[in-house]
């Protein structure tokens, strides 16, 4: 039985996993993602892939609205500008995924730069509503530009390949996105390590207080928008390649709550809790599905007057979340951890 | 309302027993054969609904009907569909995980996004061929979507009908003017070069083009523009209700004698419901007989009958119904043509035998035979609103586009 974990030095207490136990989960955890695609049907493959991607964009808002303390309602926004920017490059260079994806991320970080300059004079609810502009702006863009982004009609795109490999199907998609999305969250994880991400928390919790103590603030807003943005923009990017066609009509304002709804519901500031909301997010809808379908034998009209409601149990589930435990999915995870890391010698 | 409510769920749950019954009543040959199914991501939830509920009756009375018809060949027929919410991931996620349990030889798509997503899967599956609720003209693209069609005209068919019954409405041998009024998405847009193009061709001048939100209330500066030109004909795309009401409303007030027409979306009862009196004169090209039209045929008769048992109560069915219906209805014939030609249930069989339907008597359901062209119906016909007797009523014969 483990009685405790004492760390002995820095490195150990800064360790992303810190138990044995918990390294053991974690190669589990991997382990379960590896062997999941030869395990399950299309229609779960398919659910694992929006998830992979619902993962990547809700960490990247949570970098940006969870720690650093930036409402955003532009992520469906900087995800279009990836999507794009991996459809044109497809259609027009051949250039492999890697490439593409990186290139998204970049420009849908600089375009993220330009929406977080007004970060530095407004911030909470003013924010939202100029991020909620760049959205519009964003949007305006994809559907009149049409010489780059095909207007109203969108671009369909090329498979993505890598060495003369092509990933067509959801199976081969799913090797791209997952492994990206544990990178990816790995990565934000190790942000948090770092001094850059430790002045995020120090602007979220007092932007004042952060700045005397010598954290640039136009600098770590805008480096912070940047990041979440670039998230948005591989997410985006990944998103063209799963579904292979682009619209203005793909990336939704509804999108972009969405994702703020995913950050809330798994647990703000917590990229485990961002992890957890966007799959809980994304699944939900499918799983209440199984109630209707359980309804259907015994009363055919089920999906009638399921169908609506089930929007509306959604809905509740949500704002239950919000009353009952504001800090998220994440804090029940971690109540569930307290409870077994002594089990069975705790009361 | 709670005992109104159980009531109907009573009644729904005998509706349900007298389906199953029915079913049960295909001859026992059509129980020995392989099942055929029907796919379908149908919208009962969300900004849609309010067609997919009855998209939805209407295949599902139409399944009631073939099967009680001895199904398709002797094979039953199954309708296995999933809600959507309209919604382009949920759409997909209903066909993989239908797909995945079935073998699904035709599906419903509920959405122009939804439609042009699953193409490249659809065309690398090859097994099901695919129509929906989408009208775009990008769809009959056959190069890109071999197995995708349209059941009835797409919109810039539907536009080229407009066209032609406006060039037969000039006076003194002028030929009278048109402003197009569309939404600024993909679906309002999808008919208007092409429209400008083909009322070029027939000396209609396009004299005014508006462009706004769908579902705008304001529109007061755009109406002003319009009596401007005053011009004799305005044409709606890509709207359901408002705003057109808002621009026949101001319009009206201000004493033009502008007459106003839309597509198929804004072509059914909600506009005479909302707008009332406001709505008489209001003329919409349809491609299929509405549902309490004078128009009769064996077909319409057997979809009026079997309406009317699934729910007594429903009383009208609005396009959506009929649409539902007409689509099984192709997909039937499609596959009852592939089956007598002895070749497998594949897309590819199927898209040739939906080329091959020609002056295809479709019972009354429209008109007069219909024939596909670039796998399409273009066919269809211009209706006015009797905002009186609440209904549409025919102003113009079927108009077959070449």
């Amino acid at each position: 039985m483990r009685i405790g974990d004492a760390k002995q030095n820095y490195e150990a207490d800064e360790a992303i996993l810190s138990t044995s136990t918990q390294k053991i989960w974690f190669a589990f955890f991997l382990l379960v993602l590896l062997l999941f695609p030869f395990m399950v049907g299309s229609y779960l493959m398919y659910l694992g892939c929006l998830v992979g991607i619902a993962v990547i964009s809700t960490t990247g808002l949570n970098i940006l609205t969870g720690f650093t303390g930036l409402i955003s309602l532009g992520q469906a926004g900087f995800m279009g500008v990836g999507g794009y920017t991996v459809a044109w490059l497809s259609m027009n260079t051949g250039l492999p995924f890697p490439v593409t994806l990186l290139l998204a991320g970049l420009l849908a970080a600089a375009i993220g730069i330009l929406v977080g300059l007004p970060s530095l004079r407004v911030k909470g609810l003013y924010l939202a509503i100029a991020t909620l502009a760049a959205s519009v702006f964003l949007h305006f863009i994809f559907a009149e530009w049409e010489s780059v982004t095909g207007g109203m009609g969108g671009l369909s795109l090329e498979p993505a390949h890598l060495f003369g490999l092509t990933f067509q199907t959801d199976f081969a998609m799913y090797f791209i996105i997952v492994p990206l999305a544990v990178l990816m969250v790995i990565g934000a994880k190790n942000v948090f390590r770092t001094r850059i991400g430790r002045a995020f928390i120090a602007i979220r919790d007092r932007d004042i207080s952060a700045e005397i103590l010598g954290i640039n603030l136009l600098h770590y807003k805008l480096m912070s928008f940047a990041l979440s943005s670039f998230y948005a923009g591989v997410a985006g990017g990944l998103f063209a390649y799963f579904f292979r066609v682009v619209t203005p009509e793909s990336f939704p304002l509804s999108m972009s709550i969405f994702y703020l709804a995913a950050v809330i519901v798994g647990g703000m500031g917590n990229l485990l809790g961002g992890v957890l909301g966007a799959a809980f997010m994304t699944l939900i809808p499918e799983a209440l599905k199984l109630l209707t379908a359980a309804l259907t034998p015994f009363y055919p009209n089920a999906p009638i007057f399921m169908s609506p409601m089930l929007e509306i149990i959604f809905g509740a589930l949500i704002v239950g979340f919000l009353i009952f435990e504001p800090h998220g999915l994440a804090e029940i995870w971690h109540r569930i951890r307290r409870f077994f890391s002594l089990w069975p010698f705790k009361n | 309302m709670f005992k109104r409510m159980l009531s109907k769920g009573r009644r729904l749950v005998g509706i349900g027993s007298m389906a199953a019954a029915l079913v049960a009543a295909v001859p026992a040959m059509a129980q020995d054969k392989e099942p055929i199914v029907f796919g379908g991501s149908i919208p009962l939830s969300g900004v849609f609904a309010f067609a997919g509920v009855h998209i939805h009756a209407g295949l599902t009375d139409y399944t009631t009907w073939i099967n009680s018809q001895g199904g398709i060949n002797g094979h039953p027929v199954e309708y296995v569909m999933e809600d959507t919410g309209y919604e382009v991931d949920r759409s997909v996620a209903a066909f993989k995980k239908i797909s995945g349990s079935n073998n699904v030889s035709v599906y419903y798509g509920d959405s122009t996004g939804f439609m042009k997503t699953i193409a490249s899967e659809l065309n690398s599956r090859g097994t099901t061929l695919m129509s929906g609720a989408s009208f775009a003209t990008a769809l009959t693209d056959n190069e890109q979507y071999p197995y995708q069609f349209i059941p009835g005209p797409n919109y810039t068919q539907m536009f080229g009908i407009i066209l032609e019954y406006i060039a037969t409405q000039g006076k003194d041998g002028d030929m009278p003017t048109v402003a197009f009024v569309y939404s600024d998405t993909e679906f309002g847009k999808d008919p208007i070069e092409n429209g400008k193009v083909k009322a070029a061709e027939m000396g209609i001048e396009v004299v005014e083009e508006i462009v706004t939100k769908p579902g705008s209330v304001d529109v007061s500066a755009e109406i002003l523009k319009l009596r401007r030109v005053r011009p004799d004909f305005v044409v709606f795309h890509g709207y359901v209700l408002s705003p057109i009401n808002e621009f026949m409303v101001q319009m009206r007030q201000m004493g033009l004698d502008t007459q106003f027409m839309g597509t198929f979306w804004s072509s059914d009862k909600l506009i005479v419901n909302k707008m009332g009196a406001d709505a008489d004169g209001y003329m919409g090209v349809m491609p299929y007989n509405y549902y309490d039209s004078a128009e009769g045929g064996p077909m319409l008769d057997a979809l009026r009958a079997v309406a009317e048992k699934s729910d007594p109560d429903a009383g009208y069915r609005p396009t959506g119904y009929m649409q539902g219906w007409f689509n099984a209805m192709v997909w039937t014939e499609v596959i009852k043509r592939t089956i007598d030609a002895g070749k497998e249930l594949t897309a590819e069989n199927m898209a040739e035998s939906l080329a091959s339907i020609e002056d295809w008597d479709t019972g009354g359901i429209i008109g007069i035979p219909v024939s596909v062209q670039d796998m399409s119906f273009p066919v269809g016909r211009i209706w006015r609103v009797n905002a009186k007797e609440a209904r549409y009523e025919p102003v113009s014969d079927w108009i077959h586009l070449d």
